[in-house]
């Protein structure tokens, strides 16, 4: 059978398309908690944000191994990446997270070690929305002063293991947030506070 | 799945999908550009298609296996150029080239994608695939011939004692 009549399509301009996406990481990663669109419309892929299908494309190889916390377009990033999936979070150098599915805790992604930090996985999660979640304060490397943000929708008890992935430093996951085309980086460095009084 | 029409596409008459296409696609890979080409314009209508990948360049290690004891080794690297197009509202194909012509590897992965289509099958054999085999099975049988006079038979001479 001809399977692959329903495979989406990958990036329209492979090369200008995976920059554009690379530059939107590296800023979001570099300015934590400000918002970074992913200005080009790709081909739709069923379950995934524009700006995640973007990254995946831009940022995997075939050795980067993927965990996801649900029934991904497997075949569709194997395909045009050649990434393979993988079924435990430790094994993986990208995580990626749908809104409102399971998530796996930060802590069983890969930390990389102290000799080498940058073996660690970043971790993709995608969110309904990036305001009107309760307020969490950002400071740290990026941040001239501290921000609040309201990121909404995040997995049950993300704050705290949060804070336990930045005391791993100089190990520990970088996360990017993803909403339609906008992505938010929350690298390693960045200190979060949950705030209850604004 | 099974074949559909008369046609002789696999080199040992099996009727098994996979190595029907194995056997086009391996016939395909061999065609002149000319020749892909004029199938191409001989098309109407022209099909309309998609890149799934674009043409692409890169290498492959060419593995070969040694006399004797037939332990594989690396021959050398070759290039190759890979494409996949899909047809609209059909069948996707592919195609590996030897070689950098990326509008080879792309009509092969579009003659791919018509020959999974069985109704398209009799045409693409008779104008196509007929016409490439008997080529490639003249030059072949040109070659063995040519190098068949230089051939040296060996004898064993069985010793009397």
């Amino acid at each position: 059978m001809d399977t692959m009549s329903d495979l989406p399509l990958g990036l329209r301009d492979p090369v200008h398309d995976a920059q554009a996406a690379f530059r939107a990481a590296l800023r979001a990663l570099s300015r934590p908690g400000e918002p970074v669109s992913y200005p080009i419309s790709g081909p739709p892929v069923a379950g995934l944000m524009p700006a995640t299908a973007a990254l995946l494309l831009a940022l995997t190889d075939h050795e980067t191994p993927v965990w996801w916390n649900h029934d991904g377009p497997l075949r569709w990033l194997r395909f045009h990446t050649g990434a393979p999936a993988v079924t435990e979070p430790g094994q993986a150098l990208f995580g990626v997270v749908r809104a409102g599915g399971a998530a796996a805790p930060l802590t069983q992604f890969n930390p990389g070690t102290d000799a080498q930090p940058e073996r660690s996985a970043t971790v993709l999660i995608e969110l309904p929305a990036l305001c009107g979640g309760s307020a969490v304060q950002w400071s740290g490397p990026g941040l001239r002063e501290p921000v609040v943000r309201r990121l909404a929708g995040l997995p049950a008890g993300f704050w705290r293991q949060w804070s336990n992935n930045h005391g791993l430093f100089p190990g520990g996951v970088d996360v990017l947030f993803t909403c339609g085309h906008d992505i938010v980086g929350l690298p390693r460095t960045t200190r979060a506070i949950e705030r209850e009084d604004c | 799945m099974t074949m559909h029409g008369q046609i002789e596409l696999a080199p040992d008459g099996s009727a098994e999908y996979p190595g029907v296409r194995q056997a086009w696609l391996a016939l395909l890979a061999r065609a002149d550009i000319e020749e892909l080409d004029q199938a191409f314009s001989r098309l109407a209508p022209p099909p309309r298609y998609e890149f799934l990948r674009p043409p692409e360049s890169g290498m492959v290690m060419l593995r070969a296996r040694i006399g004797g004891t037939g332990d594989p080794f690396h021959l050398g690297e070759a290039s190759v150029t890979r494409c996949s197009v899909r047809i609209h509202g059909g069948h996707t194909g592919t195609g590996y080239v030897l070689g950098r012509q990326r509008r080879k590897a792309e009509l092969v992965a579009l003659f791919d994608a018509l020959l999974m289509e069985p109704d398209n099958r009799s045409d693409l054999e008779r104008s196509l695939l007929r016409p490439l085999r008997e080529r490639l099975r003249d030059e072949r049988a040109a070659g063995a011939q040519s190098s068949g006079t230089t051939k040296v038979e060996f004898f064993t001479m069985v010793r009397g004692d």
